[in-house]
């Protein structure tokens, strides 16, 4: 069992010593590397390894809720995923909790494979978010490589219209064009079109608001 | 003198117009004095220059008076009950006209003129002399009124004489004139025979003196020692002064020119001062009056404002039932001082015997309370809770009588203890289902560590080779975990078991009655409809009221929830209750979810069907019932939902 391919940290976060201690013990069994925390300010107090990891939160506690602690971590630290385990937990606290990116909402007493369960997916979940995060991130550094024109024609040329257009539209030459977009290809690394209409639309550019350059520059946010 | 102003200040206040008319008179006054004195002087220029002490003094005299005389004429025209006033004005003009005469003769050439002048000296002596006794009979007031009559006849004689004899009466004849020095003028003087006439006059004086003398003792002995004493004692000076001096002059005793109109200056002005305090004295009178007629309006709008915004009835009555003065609610008696109405309002009292008992006590003994039953406009009698005081109300024994209606206030009081008994029932059925929640929680905790401590147990024992100093804490965990949920039980049924169960007779269908109007709200917002069947006459049960309802109102809350999946299916619930054996049997029945196979766990302890119950509810049902004798069970209907039975034993 301990075999499994679980990558990252779990962080425990728990005002309750008993469980907390109980919780480490289940999932370092399972072979899951446990950190556990007293409070959601002994947690965003740590220095943690940045990297995909899980949180497994309680919601009622003292000071910070978990919900509370949720909307920190989503706005500080990308790459971690939430799992909630509540003690009372209700229907339309775990709504909320989901709209808001939670992977699971268990409430206690909770059998062991479920909390398995959430927790492997909560990874699993968090190093796709990493993944995805630093494609983005190089997306937008070649992105950032084009000049001004290219950007234009690429706006275009996502959008499906053929050279003689999107000259017609940016009054330029045919030709001038060409050059354009095969540079656009090469900087953005680029093997097809339908490569580079994926990339726009990861960069989300590509869905008709991209008249303006400019709103290339706060990119996707995909949770 | 000094108080002229003041009289100014006070006159002016009222009578801007009179003053008006008073200045312009003073200053014609003045104006005709200032004239006469230029023309005397202008006959005599080469003898007396204009302006002289004599002069001066003499004309500052006469204007004084009439100063003086026209303050007070015009307060006895404002106020014609001031008889005093008008007299010490006509002395007043008196005093100015010998001062006049007096001027007249010091400045006379020929023994005519003096002659002439000295006869209408006279004149104004009587006017003075008649108007003083008036004075003093109105101002200090004498017991021997015959002394004035005398004054007055003798000074009337001496007036009569001298316009008879020649060439006055107080010279049979003037054999020349001459001028002396006095006051540094040059004045006349006369030689002549004094006419023994004039003893009349002198005489007059005299007792003039003597009436004021015997007015002032008069006036010491009633009490009004100040006024006596300053009026009285200053009179009696100067009338005697003024005697000695005048018939030393005349009888050629003394070389002087006659000066009586300076005496009697003094007497005007002593009066005038007097007049004046008392003129200051009333005017603050006055002032004080006005004062207290605003506070008593004051306290007359208190008073209305208590009457007109009584809350009760409220009345003041005199000893022979004549009321005085009384408002009620809705009939405004205030201020009429017909007491009919309330009269009508009181005799329709039912107790008409009570009501005039009522009343006899109320005088006898001063406080009193009593109730009475009042018909008031709308024919619903309302019984009335009056308590009155004694109180003596212009001089007689009143009664002041405060009624309220006190149906009203009953009403209120049992009100408030009706919604009091509702809202602590309310409250413990809510307070279970908060209990459960709060319980649920607090289970929660433990059983969480149990069952995480037990798992990862298993884990490492399927790993192989586990560590045995690992397991062992587990199992320490799993055992202070259970401890604790322990306790959360145990606090639990100490909370649910307070006390024995208070039993006391109950009628089941008032038991059944109030039940359902606990739950009325809970029922219509879930749109289920009751039934209620049960025989006519019940025998009583034997049951602790609250902890019975609480298990009824757990058992509809179930039913309901148990009805939430109907769906369009009529929601219905009926509550049956009947004789069995010695026990009263309840029956609760739903068409709901029904129970589940093993129908017989669901009074186990945290068995629940339900998402967020906790599985106590039953529990507790069924030992609250237990606790009553009685049993509790359930059984599935045939059709569909579920039916719970309970019994409670009963009251006989």
């Amino acid at each position: 069992m301990s075999s499994t391919i679980t990558k990252g940290p779990v962080y425990l976060v728990d005002d309750e010593p008993a469980l907390l201690k109980a919780l480490t013990r289940l999932l370092k069994a399972e072979g899951f590397d446990v950190k556990a925390f007293g409070s959601a300010r002994d947690f965003l107090g740590a220095s943690l390894s940045e990297g995909p990891g899980c949180v497994v939160l309680d919601e009622s506690m003292p000071e910070m809720s978990g919900s509370e602690l949720q909307q920190r971590l989503r706005s500080e630290r990308r790459g971690l995923a939430v799992v909630f385990l509540t003690g009372n937990g209700d229907i339309p606290m775990s709504v909320r909790a989901i709209k808001a990116g939670a992977v699971d909402f268990l409430t206690k007493p909770v059998k062991d494979e479920e909390l398995i369960e959430a927790i492997r997916q909560a990874l699993t979940k968090a190093a796709e978010m990493v993944r995805e995060r630093s494609e983005i991130e190089a997306l937008e550094f070649r992105l950032a490589s084009l000049t001004e024109r290219e950007r234009e024609v690429m706006l275009e040329v996502v959008k499906g219209l053929p050279n003689k257009q999107i000259a017609g539209n940016l009054g330029i030459v045919e030709q001038t064009v060409k050059v354009h977009r095969s540079r656009v290809m090469h900087k953005m690394a680029a093997e097809s079109l339908a490569e580079l209409v994926l990339f726009a639309e990861k960069l989300s550019i590509a869905n008709g608001r991209g008249r303006e350059v400019e709103m290339a520059r706060p990119l996707m946010k995909r949770v | 003198m000094a108080g002229i102003n003041d009289i100014f200040k006070v006159l002016s206040r009222d009578i801007p117009r009179d003053t008006e008319r008073l200045i312009g008179g003073v200053a014609g006054s003045y104006e005709l004095l200032y004239e006469l004195a230029n023309s005397l002087a202008d006959t005599n220029r080469s003898k007396i220059p204009m302006v002289n002490w004599v002069t001066v003094v003499w004309v500052m005299a006469a204007s004084a008076s009439m100063t003086l005389a026209a303050v007070h004429g015009l307060v006895w025209l404002r106020r014609r009950s001031a008889v005093e006033s008008l007299l010490f004005c006509l002395v007043a003009i008196g005093t100015a006209g010998m001062a006049v005469c007096e001027l007249w003769m010091m400045n006379a050439k020929t023994a005519e003129e003096f002659g002439l002048a000295l006869k209408w000296f006279a004149v104004p002596l009587w006017l003075m002399t008649i108007a003083m006794v008036g004075f003093i009979h109105f101002y200090l007031g004498s017991d021997r009124a015959w002394l004035g009559w005398a004054v007055c006849g003798l000074r009337t004689v001496a007036l009569l004489l001298n316009f008879v004899a020649s060439p006055n009466v107080y010279y049979s004849s003037i054999e020349g004139l001459r001028s002396m020095s006095f006051l540094g003028t040059e004045v006349t003087v006369v030689d002549g025979m004094p006419n023994p006439l004039m003893l009349f006059g002198q005489l007059s004086l005299l007792l003039l003196a003597a009436y004021v003398l015997d007015a002032t003792l008069s006036g010491y002995r009633r009490g009004e020692q100040r006024r006596a004493l300053s009026v009285g004692s200053s009179m009696v000076f100067f009338v005697l002064a003024l005697s000695l001096q005048t018939m030393l002059v005349l009888w050629n005793v003394i070389d002087a020119p006659v000066v009586a109109s300076l005496f009697f200056l003094g007497i005007v002005a002593t009066m005038g001062a007097e007049l004046s305090n008392d003129l200051l004295r009333a005017a603050k009178l006055a002032e004080g009056l006005q004062l207290r007629e605003r506070e008593l309006q004051a306290e007359r709008e208190v008073t209305d404002a208590i009457f007109k915004s009584a809350p009760g009835i409220i009345f003041l009555e005199d000893e022979v039932g004549h009321i005085v003065r009384w408002s009620a609610p809705g009939e405004n008696g205030g201020g009429t001082p017909s007491g009919d109405r309330l009269a009508a309002l009181l005799f329709r009292a039912s107790d008409v015997g009570q009501l005039k008992q009522a009343r006899r006590e109320a005088f006898e003994l001063g406080r009193h309370e009593f109730e009475l039953d009042l018909k008031g406009r709308g024919e619903t009698p309302a019984r009335y809770f009056f308590r009155t005081v004694r109180v003596s109300f212009d001089g007689q024994p009143h009664i002041i009588g405060v009624g309220i209606d006190v149906n009203a206030l009953r009403q209120l009081a049992f009100e408030a203890a009706r919604q009091k008994e509702e809202l602590a029932h309310l409250t413990s059925f809510a307070s279970l289902s908060e209990l459960s929640s709060s319980l649920a929680h607090e289970l929660n905790q433990p059983l969480a560590i149990i069952l995480t401590n037990a798992q990862a147990a298993q884990r490492l024992i399927a790993q192989g080779s586990p560590d045995i100093g690992e397991l062992r804490e587990i199992l320490a965990d799993i055992v202070s975990a259970d401890i604790r949920a322990a306790d959360v039980i145990k606090r639990l049924r100490s909370i649910l078991q307070h006390g024995d169960p208070l039993l006391e007779p109950v009628d089941p269908a008032e038991l059944i009655a109030q039940v359902l109007r606990l739950a009325k709200t809970d029922l219509e917002a879930a749109g289920v409809s009751v039934s209620v069947r049960h025989p006519r006459r019940l025998p009583e049960a034997l049951a602790d009221r609250v902890p019975v309802e609480q298990v009824f109102l757990n058992l509809i809350k179930n039913a309901i929830e148990a009805m939430e999946e109907n769906g369009t299916k009529p929601r219905q619930l009926s509550m049956v209750c009947g004789v069995e054996r010695n026990a009263l049997r309840f029956s609760i029945r739903d068409n709901g979810c029904g129970l589940p196979e093993d129908s017989e766990k669901i009074f186990e302890a945290f068995r629940t069907t339900k998402s967020n119950g906790l599985g106590l509810g039953l529990t507790i049902c069924q030992t609250i019932i237990k606790a009553h004798g009685g049993k509790l069970h359930a059984e599935r209907n045939k059709s569909r939902g579920a039916t719970f039975h309970f019994t409670l034993p009963l009251a006989k």
